[in-house]
């Protein structure tokens, strides 16, 4: 694992532990999971560097989540689902960029946005600088970093 | 004595998880009101008195810092407590923020970390409010 991997992983998995009351699945492969998308949502960021992270849920784990954040038995509204991805998305890039860059650097997130799957599937022609795939109760989460200009070594 | 809380943040799912851990704290609430930026929480600022907000950063037309600002600069509202809850990872930025007296409760936070920062702002004695607080160990969220 990558120092980039190992950061989006402590970041998704401290955000999914506190946030969604879900720990990760030991010695996960993804290709074990390869239940239905939930939805996908992107975070875009600037400061000492910039790009995109991609956070995709798998296997019914939005709703699941969701109803977890908000303390409900049952699934709450799509609309409500959505919110979570997004606020998941944006906690988890909150986190991650700061154990990339160290802890001065400024960064400036946008509001996440949902993407369909054209906008995903234009987003991964290219190659993102790191994935992450986490296995979570039944279902998976897919976090992507891709970063607009490659890193100096003492970025890395 | 009650508190009167205001909640602002784009995500109506982190507003309800912060009114949930404020419910479990058994701190004595008042109102509490809900704004998704920055704008539409100094007006409710401007309505109503509240005792304590928690500021989210990341908002569209009005995000947090601008807000602390206005606050800050209105005589009616200079004093207000408030609570950033945030993602903000830049100790640089979190410094600026807290020499405006604002505190700080970094995003994902746990339910104790949430009512331990509002303990230490509000200066409430749990003690006095019996059995409905939950002043030690876990939270049952």
């Amino acid at each position: 694992m990558t120092n980039m991997e190992a950061a989006l992983s402590q970041a998704a998995i401290l955000t999914f532990e506190e946030l969604g009351f879900l720990f990760p699945t030991p010695e996960f492969k993804h290709e074990d999971q390869d239940g239905v998308k939930d939805g996908t949502v992107c975070v875009h960021f600037r400061g000492a560097f910039s790009g995109d992270l991609l956070l995709s849920l798998h296997g019914g784990l939005l709703p699941l989540v969701t109803a977890n954040m908000l303390g409900e038995d049952d699934a709450p509204a799509r609309e409500t689902q959505e919110d979570a991805l997004r606020e998941l998305a944006n906690v988890i890039c909150g986190n991650a960029l700061p154990l990339i860059a160290g802890k001065q650097e400024i960064f400036h997130l946008d509001a996440p946005r949902q993407i369909n799957s054209e906008e995903e599937q234009s987003l991964l022609t290219n190659l993102p600088t790191a994935t992450v795939y986490i296995g979570l109760d039944e279902g998976r989460a897919d976090v992507s970093l891709f970063l607009d200009e490659e890193l100096t070594p003492a970025q890395h | 004595m009650s508190f009167n809380m205001l909640i602002v943040d784009d995500s109506a799912v982190m507003r309800a998880m912060i009114i949930k851990t404020l419910r479990l704290t058994g701190l004595p609430l008042g109102e509490i009101y809900q704004a998704a930026n920055g704008a539409e929480g100094l007006n409710v600022l401007s309505q109503n008195w509240i005792d304590l907000a928690f500021v989210d950063l990341n908002m569209p037309q009005m995000n947090g810092e601008e807000m602390i600002h206005h606050v800050r600069k209105n005589p009616e509202t200079s004093q207000l407590a408030m609570v950033v809850v945030s993602t903000e990872g830049s100790e640089t930025r979190i410094a600026s923020l807290k020499e405006q007296g604002v505190e700080f409760v970094h995003k994902p936070f746990t339910p104790e970390e949430l009512r331990n920062t509002v303990i230490r702002i509000t200066g409430v004695d749990y003690d006095q409010y019996g059995s409905g607080a939950q002043s030690g160990g876990d939270f049952d969220f």
